[in-house]
């Protein structure tokens, strides 16, 4: 087999980038944009709004962004999704982004990973309340710090 | 999410690094991280997003699930950059200089033995690669089962955090209003923390000797 070299690694890499992009975020998103279109005709995005504007007001974010760290939890491409349909129907602005940027990866997936990476490793399962205790602890430090800096 | 392959090697082994390693390694960190990405001169020849270009306009407005597709389809390109980037850094060593200058830190940040700088390397490309060799770790007795806990809760939040964020979270690196460099290496000192906290729950509350 012929030696890989440099432009063979940037092709092998892109093909990688090719198979992401299109079989795991364009579903990803756009089940985000269906999810967020859906709740907003039904009108139960409006009311997640004003129920959970209490508790995100902390982090400098609208009510409605609950619907990003819950999807995130379920799979990072989700929260990514659910940002950007956020965006594109107002409701979120490029600060308020900004503040979740690293919360959706740190509390990303864990549904996922709790097999994939918890699993897979071998940890004690009395471990695992704790791992995700760690990652929303994480998740809420992130967004408080980044509400500083945005 | 799908997540690229790393290098598979002999986990308690770190094979000798070329300069270019290192070169490929601080090219790649500044390519990515956003500080050039207002630049007008060369500079900018070194910045993802210049890089990574325009489409043109291609479409306004648009909801629900074709406004979807069409902002999906505009991900596409910059995935392909981006991994394609970081498979090059890859093969010119650029991962390996990492993992050297990566494992004198293990000991003093999370307690951890240099032996495992290969999985921590791959486990910020890969979860599955990073679980995977903590378990050999494991098994082969080169970690205690301590370490393997603190080192897995390192792992979990944010799993393959660098591979993840420079796919998925490009969608968002449009959006940020500060460097993209610092929404990630926050991921990654709050990744050592959690870490810690581990630790900290592991000394104070369960007993070592149950462990």
């Amino acid at each position: 087999m012929k030696k890989e070299n440099v432009m063979d690694a940037f092709t092998r890499g892109a093909k990688e980038g090719w198979d992401v992009g299109i079989y795991s975020m364009l579903p990803n998103v756009l089940m985000a944009f269906v999810l967020i279109e859906f709740l907003k005709l039904l009108g139960i995005l409006a009311i997640l709004g004003k129920v959970f504007a209490p508790v995100m007001i902390v982090f400098g974010l609208p009510g409605e962004s609950i619907m990003v760290l819950v999807s995130s939890f379920l799979s990072m491409g989700g929260g990514v999704g659910v940002v950007t349909s956020l965006v594109t129907s107002g409701i979120l602005n490029e600060h308020q982004v900004t503040i979740l940027l690293p919360a959706i990866f740190l509390m990303g997936s864990l549904m996922q990973y709790m097999g994939r990476c918890l699993g897979t490793s071998g940890v004690q399962t009395r471990f695992y309340p704790v791992m995700f205790a760690i990652c929303f602890i994480n998740a809420i430090v992130a967004m408080f710090i980044m509400k500083i800096f945005s | 999410m799908d997540e690229q392959k790393t290098e598979q090697a002999e986990p308690n082994k770190i094979s000798k690094v070329p300069i270019i390693g290192y070169i490929v390694l601080f090219l790649g960190i500044i390519f990515f991280s956003g500080i050039f990405t207002d630049a007008k001169g060369i500079e900018a020849a070194f910045d993802f997003n210049a890089i990574n270009g325009a489409f043109g306009k291609i479409k306004e407005g648009g909801t629900g699930a074709k406004n979807g597709f069409m902002f999906a389809i505009t991900l596409v390109p910059p995935t392909m950059l981006s991994l394609g980037v970081v498979a090059v850094i890859e093969h010119l060593g650029g991962l390996r200089a990492a993992q050297r200058i990566l494992t004198p830190l293990l000991q003093p940040l999370m307690g951890l033995p240099g032996v495992v700088g290969l999985a921590l390397v791959s486990s910020t490309q890969s979860t599955d690669a990073g679980a995977g060799m903590t378990k050999m770790l494991r098994e082969q007795n080169l970690i205690t089962e301590e370490q393997r806990t603190v080192f897995v809760a390192f792992q979990f939040s944010a799993g393959a955090a660098i591979g993840n964020f420079l796919s998925t979270g490009i969608a968002l690196f449009a959006f940020s209003t500060v460097p993209i460099i610092f929404p990630l290496c926050l991921i990654m000192v709050l990744k050592v923390v959690g870490a810690n906290l581990m630790r900290l729950y592991i000394r104070k509350v369960v007993k070592l000797e149950e462990l």
